[in-house]
């Protein structure tokens, strides 16, 4: 059954047909909300958001692009909105960040039992020196990172889901790649800097140990 | 080759998408330059990172739990929000502050903040009232 059946039949008001769109397309949404979000938790919530959101207009849905257009046009909307929200004031940002260090919210990629304590912080380390990175780009450059690299996206398809050409597409990627390679390399010069400091230092107590 | 090639080139490299030749300059560069070898290893570091946030994935039971909530958002009629209700909101919030700030002046004006007063007229609490006792006190004598 294509997308477009299933939606036929869920707009005559069989809901349960609804099932069959969030199995097929929740990992994609899962994916763009990981992309700008960072948090499986915050991820998991807005991906909950968007299919509501997406269930409530789907008599909006025209058919002029694909439903998975359609749902990752929906999808990048409502993880810019929530980033905004999240980024919106210093006061709520700080409060939001002692939260959630407080419940050790703060979600890196999964480790393995193999990994040592060490690789373990190295590796969270880096994925908070990335994300960081990411997020300090601007919104349409960041949009077109996390569509061609979480999602591995064509340029075509972005484009159709930012409406806009292919070969604005291309720029915006160029630049946003040029942008995080410096970003990243200023972020890494310091993490760096910061790292050698905490050798030093264990280096030092060490010495007074013995 | 030059670093701005290099750096130029690094995606592509990455990518694997390079010319053998090109791919063999870009190597040969990579060695000999720390700055670009570095460069190189930041965003293959980069791209490991990446790659571990998009092997998250969402927990089994979130199709349950979007069904559900659909369920229950369509039972309290979340779905389809009357205009009404639209400008029935916005409305009621903008006449419970006028509310809040009307009765904040009433109350402000019932107030009124006590005057110090004198619990006796100037000119009494001007006299000394030592000296009088003293007086007093001669004239007794």
């Amino acid at each position: 059954m294509t997308d477009s059946e299933v939606i036929i039949k869920i707009l005559s008001g069989d809901r349960d047909k609804f099932r069959v769109l969030v199995e097929k397309y929740q990992s994609m949404v899962f994916r763009t909300c990981i992309g700008f979000l960072h948090d499986k938790d915050d991820a998991d919530d807005l991906t909950q958001d968007i299919f509501l959101q997406a269930y409530q207009s789907l008599n909006g849905f025209k058919g002029e692009a694909s439903f998975s257009t359609w749902l990752y046009r929906i999808a990048v909307n409502a993880s810019l909105n929530k980033v905004r929200k999240k980024t919106g004031h210093p006061v709520f940002q700080r409060i939001d960040s002692f939260l959630q260090s407080a419940k050790g919210k703060e979600v890196f990629p999964p480790v393995s039992d193999t990994d040592n304590p060490e690789s373990i912080l190295i590796r969270q380390e880096n994925s908070k020196w990335v994300q960081n990175a990411l997020d300090s780009l601007p919104e349409n450059q960041r949009t077109a990172i996390v569509l061609s690299k979480y999602d591995d996206l064509s340029q075509k398809e972005i484009a159709d889901i930012l409406n806009t050409t292919e070969g604005a597409i291309e720029a915006l990627i160029q630049r946003a790649k040029a942008n995080l390679r410096v970003k990243l390399s200023y972020s890494y010069k310091k993490i760096k800097k910061h790292r050698r400091k905490n050798i030093s230092f264990v280096s030092n107590h060490k010495n007074e140990l013995k | 080759m030059n670093c701005q090639l290099c750096q130029k080139k690094l995606d592509a490299y990455r990518e694997g998408i390079l010319s053998d030749d090109m791919r063999t300059q870009v190597k040969a560069h990579l060695k000999l330059c720390a700055e670009c070898g570095e460069s190189y290893r930041i965003q293959l570091l980069a791209d490991s990172v990446v790659n571990d946030e998009k092997m998250i994935i969402p927990d089994n039971d979130l199709t349950s739990r979007i069904m559900a909530r659909l369920e229950n958002s369509t039972e309290t009629g979340y779905r389809n929000i009357s205009p009404f209700r639209k400008v029935l909101k916005p409305a009621l919030i903008i006449t419970s502050l006028a509310a809040a700030i009307f009765a904040g002046v009433l109350i402000g004006n019932i107030y009124k903040p006590s005057v110090r007063e004198l619990s006796q007229p100037l000119e009494l609490a001007l006299i000394d009232d030592v000296a009088i006792e003293s007086v007093d006190i001669l004239s007794n004598q």
